[in-house]
């Protein structure tokens, strides 16, 4: 019997401090099959799959691997067991080449030289096996995302596992790799690997996936092959019942974009370069409009320049050639303070580090950058009680979950440090939006709410500069889409031309290279 | 609840530091328990003692908020040392100078003087760090050493008191001591002022605008510049801001206490300041209350050597040990999470 379970998980229970991770939570997977572990940001996905991979230790609950109860007690232990993980962030040595990365802790045949040709030969077997092509000697930073991916899936094979955990695969692919991934699994499962695939993306399990397994706040809601699965079941059980499906944004398409023709420009970007302390050309003479009550896409692999191009539009960092100007006036040499006086908002890529103050309390945090203004403070004396009054408005409207304004923000979850960011940038009027990957951590009503602030934010005639790597996000909302490739804009779309693959292309730097 | 679950760590951790303490005490053959009687109590036993005590809290509170100011916007402050000798040497020099004019003049200008000379000997290393990012901690602990040479400098030249056998400066003007409250034993007035410093910095950080640019500077840096707060300035400020505190201690003991520049007068409030500072965690708030436990140990300790005969210096064991423990239980809370 081939169909039979690989590996069973059982009532698996897991608690952080009092959150409830997962609870009651059972999980089967059978030989020879992709399944599709679908949920939202927070539903335990990961933390499932962290614990047979041996990095948390279950509460309490049973592993029952080819039906005999195992314990995992590492990563190290796991892979010695069969089961390898491949997480969202590539643990890899950026100057290694390929082939120093996969073999790098791992027993060698000559330990005592850099004599690998034994490992090469084993490893080019494999590359052969699975039909996956990746030059050995290149340098790993050289290469692009998805072939990055490739090595790291090899890194696993490599070790001779024969389950494979991929988390969100598919985050920095352009729409080409992630076709070239999904290729590669069914191979894998084809030559007798069980392959579980972590992924908050509807169409990405239903494309690829044997079977469908929904999480939702650490429970199991359901589990169906994908013959039986339809678009809108799945939507229902990863959501629950408390969101209105057809007043959402995201489960229904927009119409054509509200700003027409017509409408007067308010961000422009004329020939901006940016050069860092380093010598690193990091923007590369960027041209860019955005009209009133325009949502303008970026899209392009993280690293390619947006975060330099959202940090130059706020002002942060200075552009070493070109102009910024906004309503008509120069402003390329304004302070941020000076935009923020004047309505730009800025929703910071990196919460942690640019957006949040672990230290502090809530109420801090959510006035930071508007503590100037009324009615927080009136000639510099901060006014506490009107702070904490619309703090407190703000936690319950952005459903923030913390015990009031005066928590810490260090006890905040990552979601809930996201919603505090989003809380705070919407909660001034502003007439430009700089929100860079936004509804990252967020759970799928919380995107939702998200989009449709922006698009309320667009429907009062403001601007909205978005960057984002979730192209899906960027094709649902955008009026017009910037796609960036080594710090440049290599091209821009309107809502009309919008079409996935084009996008992917312009944004692996094909049309640059090819030139 | 909370407040009991806050206190909780620190009530162990000077119960665990006097349980060391009592049995170095014990091994070297003294009785543990007279000796803390002695060190606790005597602040409160006579006037004279409590006076002590106080004397000893004004510059043992400046010199902590000259720790924590910087430190509410993530700087290390280390020169309070410095900072305190500069200003005392402003203050005796104001005071030298113009040490014919009346007190609603000299007063005033002495103490300024003591202020803005600190100040100014913080804002040499705020503007390195400003202009070329040195770091503060290694120059505030540098600008120290140059202090105890100007102190030499300014005590052995052409001020100096050639009746004393020790490096000392004439006394400053009569107008510029700081009145008496209580005559005998002497308290003066300088009390008044570090409270109202005290207060004044408290409200400063937790109330206005400038002391939330402050304290968000503290708490994450690039957050603070993201959102278009200018954080060098803030580091700048902050170190000029605790530096004055400093200078202002300097000032206050010559002016209230010495009535001249001294060599050694800092004796080790700025180390005590570090330590009473770190205790309290940076809490401008919370330097004062701690300030003043210190200062009940500090009068307990000498009064101990006299009494008892132990040696003082099991003081600063005891106060050391007491922030060591501090430090340990953030550790070990951190493990239980």
């Amino acid at each position: 019997m081939e169909q039979d379970n690989i590996l069973v998980m059982q009532q698996v229970d897991k608690s952080f401090d009092r959150v409830v991770a997962l609870s009651q939570v059972n999980f089967e997977l059978k030989h020879r099959e992709i399944l599709g572990l679908l949920g939202g940001n927070g539903a335990g996905k990961t933390t499932l799959m962290n614990i047979l991979y041996g990095l948390y230790r279950a509460d309490s609950g049973k592993i029952l691997l080819n039906d005999k109860p195992v314990t995992i007690l590492s990563p190290k232990d796991a892979i010695r067991q069969g089961i390898g993980m491949v997480h969202q962030h590539f643990l890899q040595i950026n100057n290694y080449t390929v082939l120093e990365n996969i073999i790098l802790g791992s027993k060698v045949s000559r330990p005592l030289t850099s004599n690998y040709q034994v490992e090469e030969k084993a490893i080019k077997q494999l590359c052969e096996r699975f039909g996956l092509e990746i030059d050995l000697s290149a340098r790993v930073e050289t290469l692009p995302m998805g072939t990055r991916q490739k090595v790291e899936i090899l890194k696993t094979l490599y070790r001779g596992v024969n389950i494979l955990i991929l988390d969100e695969p598919t985050t920095n692919l352009i729409p080409q790799e992630v076709d070239s991934l999904f290729e590669t699994l069914k191979i894998m499962v084809r030559e007798g690997l069980s392959i579980v695939f972590i992924t908050h993306k509807l169409r990405e399990v239903l494309s690829i996936c044997d079977r469908i397994s929904v999480l939702r706040e650490g429970k199991n809601v359901i589990s169906l092959t994908r013959k039986d699965a339809s678009d809108e079941m799945l939507v229902r059980a990863m959501v629950g019942d408390n969101m209105n499906l057809e007043k959402s944004v995201m489960f229904t398409t927009r119409e054509q974009s509200a700003a027409s023709e017509g409408r007067e420009q308010t961000l422009t970007l004329e020939g901006v370069s940016k050069i860092n302390s380093l010598k690193i050309q990091e923007l590369t003479d960027i041209s860019l409009s955005i009209k009133a009550g325009e949502i303008l896409g970026v899209a392009g692999v993280a690293g390619n320049g947006q975060r330099e191009l959202a940090e130059v539009v706020m002002g942060i960092q200075p552009v070493t050639t070109g102009k910024v100007s906004f309503m008509g006036k120069d402003i390329t040499s304004q302070l941020t303070t000076e935009r923020i006086a004047e309505g730009f908002v800025y929703i910071p890529e990196d919460r942690l580090a640019d957006g949040f103050l672990n230290k502090t309390s809530v109420a801090h945090n959510l006035i930071l950058g508007y503590h100037k203004l009324e009615p927080y403070s009136r000639k510099g004396i901060i006014n506490w009680k009107n702070v904490f009054d619309s703090s407190r408005k703000m936690i319950a409207e952005y459903n923030i979950k913390t015990t009031g304004p005066d928590d810490i923000g260090g006890n905040l979850s990552g979601g809930n440090i996201q919603r505090v960011m989003i809380a705070r940038a919407f909660s001034q009027p502003s007439k430009l939006m700089v929100a860079h990957n936004p509804t990252r951590g967020l759970d799928i009503p919380s995107m939702d709410f998200v989009y449709k602030k922006l698009l309320e934010h667009a429907s009062t005639g403001a601007s909205a500069l978005l960057l984002s790597e979730d192209l899906d996000e960027l094709l649902l909302i955008c009026d017009r889409i910037a796609v960036m490739y080594r710090g440049k804009v290599v091209g821009i779309l309107p809502r009309d031309k919008f079409e996935k693959y084009e996008i992917g292309r312009l944004m692996s730097g094909y049309d640059l290279e090819s030139k | 609840m909370t407040q009991v679950k806050k206190i909780f760590p620190y009530l162990v951790s000077v119960l665990a530091a006097f349980l060391v303490v009592g049995i170095l005490l014990w091994v070297l053959k003294f009785n543990p328990l007279k000796a803390f009687e002695t060190l606790l109590f005597t602040s409160f036993r006579t006037p004279n003692g409590f006076i002590q005590t106080l004397l000893k809290w004004i510059p043992l509170t400046l010199c902590a908020l000259a720790l924590t100011v910087p430190m509410s916007a993530g700087k290390f402050n280390i020169g309070a040392e410095g900072q305190m000798l500069v200003g005392a040497i402003g203050a005796a020099a104001v005071g030298i100078i113009g040490k014919d004019l009346p007190i609603g003049l000299l007063l005033p200008l002495v103490i300024l003087a003591g202020t803005a000379a600190g100040a100014l000997w913080g804002l040499v290393a705020a503007w390195l760090l400003y202009q070329f990012n040195i770091n503060e901690i290694l120059s505030t602990v540098l600008l120290n050493f140059i202090s105890f040479s100007l102190v030499d400098f300014v005590a052995t030249g052409p001020w100096r008191d050639p009746a004393a056998g020790h490096p000392t400066t004439v006394a400053i003007g009569e107008g510029g001591f700081l009145p008496m409250l209580v005559k005998n034993p002497p308290l003066h007035s300088g009390i008044i002022i570090a409270i109202i410093v005290a207060i004044a910095v408290y409200y400063f950080t937790s109330k206005t605008t400038a002391g939330y640019e402050l304290v968000v500077t503290g708490a994450n840096p690039r957050a603070s510049k993201v959102h278009g707060i200018d954080v060098r300035k803030m580091f700048l400020f902050s170190l000029v801001l605790g530096a004055a505190c400093a200078g202002l201690a300097g000032a206050i003991e010559v002016s209230g206490v010495h009535h001249r520049l001294i060599e050694g007068l800092h004796s080790n409030f700025a180390t005590l300041g570090i330590i009473i500072g770190l205790m309290a965690r940076g809490k401008n708030s919370a330097v004062p209350v701690v300030a003043f436990f210190i200062s009940i140990l500090e009068v307990g300790g000498s009064a101990m050597q006299r009494t008892v005969m132990v040696p003082v210096q099991i003081v600063l064991i005891a106060e050391a040990l007491i922030l060591i423990f501090i430090l340990l239980s953030d550790i070990i809370k951190r493990r239980q999470k």
